[in-house]
């Protein structure tokens, strides 16, 4: 075997491992500056790499929990978490998965699981992309008519249709400020399970939004109660396709290790980053990675591997670059402050 | 953002009524439980050959350990790496949860 | 913080204290002699690890194993000419199989 080649005893194939670093690492980076996880990618990514579908799914949530562990402890406590509604939607996000997971082993038993998750993917990416370049585009005409800040949560209120729904037990969320009918978070909360369960990730792009617009939570509580679910969601993501025997945990390990140092490059790099260019960049990285599973789906793999490493190989170096031409200036700038203050 | 939604529904949609008929046919087919057995005889002794055996003879243990052993590896390097960027000098432990 | 650290330290030295008590189990791979499925056993033709692009299951040992599968979970049944891999624990003369995977009927279906 060669030195690039790992053996992953459990699928029983040879993966290229500095594949599976790059991966981690651009998933960590992605995650740190956007602040929204980038486990679309780690899927097809594994997939394209050679693992067979659902041990990529399982791969991949096993990889967010881990991640999500990260971040639980850094914040050391859940700022900002309703821990009421938390724990109701709890029970929504593991039937979810454990739905999730079971359509998936069902897939894999008639020999279709590949495609259909591919296909699934390719809507999700392509609607990730379409997302991002009009955000892009409203935000350029926007600066355009002069106008500044701007939020879209005022507009839509479709959370006040819904919390009349009268289904008992109504109940009441006190950080949240809200009262409604327990089955609405208990359905988003399944849906977004089934979605987490089916492709292996964390939920938080759907789950975020569900949770502003149709159970209408503050936005920050929003963010810390999907932290919250992300990390419940991986874990009993991770115990469910374990014991279905669909993990490769020597993966997950490779990919954790890429994906806490890149969360660092990532992270700090918000710091020094300006403009929307970025924002380009991360839609163009989806495309390519959405044209990648098309060319893995017509088993074009060689052409498939390159477009997805070197897609978020190049994301990752942009980030890098950030990071490393804001650090410089910094210091410059520091050591100009202590020359003049001398 | 309803746009979104919608337009997510759609693709949804889209897709699975082109996938169905394919479905629905191979579901008609060979239907038998997928089983894998880890191939121990290709690793060496220590602790791959223990997951490798906890696999093969206890699927529900070897899901806690992946569970355990994940959470366990995420923390571990979330803490190094903090201790790592701490001594560089730079502190991310009261760093802001971006939106998105 | 301190304090933080030696719980989470100390829990995982539990966890793998617990799991010590140790899941031991052999492999075997080959090629399906015969499979009776009425007296739930399996004779295979074993295999050896020598895996080359032109023996990508091993290559053949000459030796037959037979395997007692009451207890075991089957995946694809198989059929003579098959390549299985079986998980199992010697015990004296019959070797219990734990679980049995296809190779064969199974390797189309991964990707």
């Amino acid at each position: 075997m060669e030195w690039y080649m790992m053996y992953m005893p459990i699928a029983g194939i040879e993966i290229f491992w500095p594949g599976l670093v790059l991966i981690g690492f651009a998933v960590g980076c992605i995650g740190g500056f956007f602040g929204m996880g980038g486990a679309w990618m780690v899927t097809p990514g594994l997939n394209i790499l050679g693992f067979p579908m659902a041990f990529a799914i399982g791969t991949d949530i096993a990889h967010i929990a881990g991640k999500s562990m990260i971040s639980t402890f850094r914040h050391s406590k859940f700022g900002n978490v309703d821990y009421k509604l938390g724990v109701i939607m709890v029970i929504g996000t593991v039937i979810g998965i454990e739905c999730g997971a079971q359509v998936v082993m069902w897939l894999e038993r008639i020999g279709k699981v590949g495609p259909v998750v591919r296909w699934v993917y390719i809507g999700l990416l392509a609607l990730i992309a379409l997302m991002v370049f009009y955000d892009y585009y409203k935000a350029t005409q926007k600066k355009k008519a002069g106008e500044v800040g701007e939020h879209g949560a005022e507009g839509i209120t479709w959370y006040k249709t819904l919390h009349r729904i009268n289904i008992p037990p109504m109940v009441h969320f006190k950080v949240a400020g809200i009262t409604c009918s327990a089955w609405l978070p208990i359905g988003v909360s399944f849906l977004t399970g089934v979605l987490a369960g089916f492709l292996g990730i964390g939920g938080g792009l759907i789950r975020m939004p569900a949770l502003v617009y149709l159970i209408g939570c503050p936005t920050h509580i929003a963010v810390g109660t999907d932290l919250f679910e992300v990390m419940i969601s991986g874990l009993y993501g991770t115990f469910t396709y374990g014991a279905k025997g669909r993990i490769e945990i020597w993966a997950v390990f490779v990919m954790l290790a890429g994906a806490a140092i890149g969360a660092q490059i990532g992270t700090v790099a918000t710091k020094y980053a300006k403009g929307y260019g970025i924002r380009i960049a991360f839609g163009l990285a989806v495309l390519a990675c959405m044209i990648s599973i098309i060319l893995k789906q017509f088993k074009i793999d060689m052409a498939a591997t390159v477009l997805i490493l070197g897609a978020v190989g190049s994301i990752c170096v942009y980030i890098c670059m950030i990071m490393f031409r804001g650090a410089a200036k910094e210091l410059r700038d520091k050591k100009a402050g202590t020359a003049n203050a001398a | 953002m309803n746009k979104y939604y919608c337009g997510f529904l759609l693709l949804a949609t889209t897709v699975l009524t082109a996938l169905l008929p394919d479905i629905v046919q191979a579901a008609g087919g060979p239907a038998e439980m997928l089983v894998v057995v880890a191939d121990s005889r290709r690793v060496q002794g220590g602790i791959v050959r223990y997951f490798v055996d906890s696999y093969n003879t206890n699927p529900l243990w070897f899901g806690i350990e992946c569970t355990v052993i994940t959470a366990a590896m995420g923390v571990t390097f979330g803490l190094a790496t903090d201790f790592v960027m701490k001594r560089i000098g730079i502190d991310l432990t009261s760093r802001k949860i971006v939106e998105h | 913080m301190k304090r933080n650290l030696l719980v989470y330290v100390a829990s995982i030295a539990l966890v793998f204290l617990i799991a010590i008590p140790a899941f031991s189990a052999e492999v075997a791979q080959g090629k399906t002699v015969k499979y009776d499925k009425d007296n739930q056993s399996i004779v295979i033709e074993e295999y050896d690890i020598d895996i080359t692009p032109q023996n990508k299951y091993g290559k053949p040992t000459g030796k037959q194993l037979t395997f007692d599968l009451k207890e075991a979970l089957i995946g694809r049944t198989p059929e003579p000419g098959d390549i299985v891999r079986i998980a199992f624990k010697p015990s004296g003369k019959e070797n219990k199989a734990i679980r049995l995977m296809n190779v064969s009927k199974q390797d189309i279906m991964k990707k």
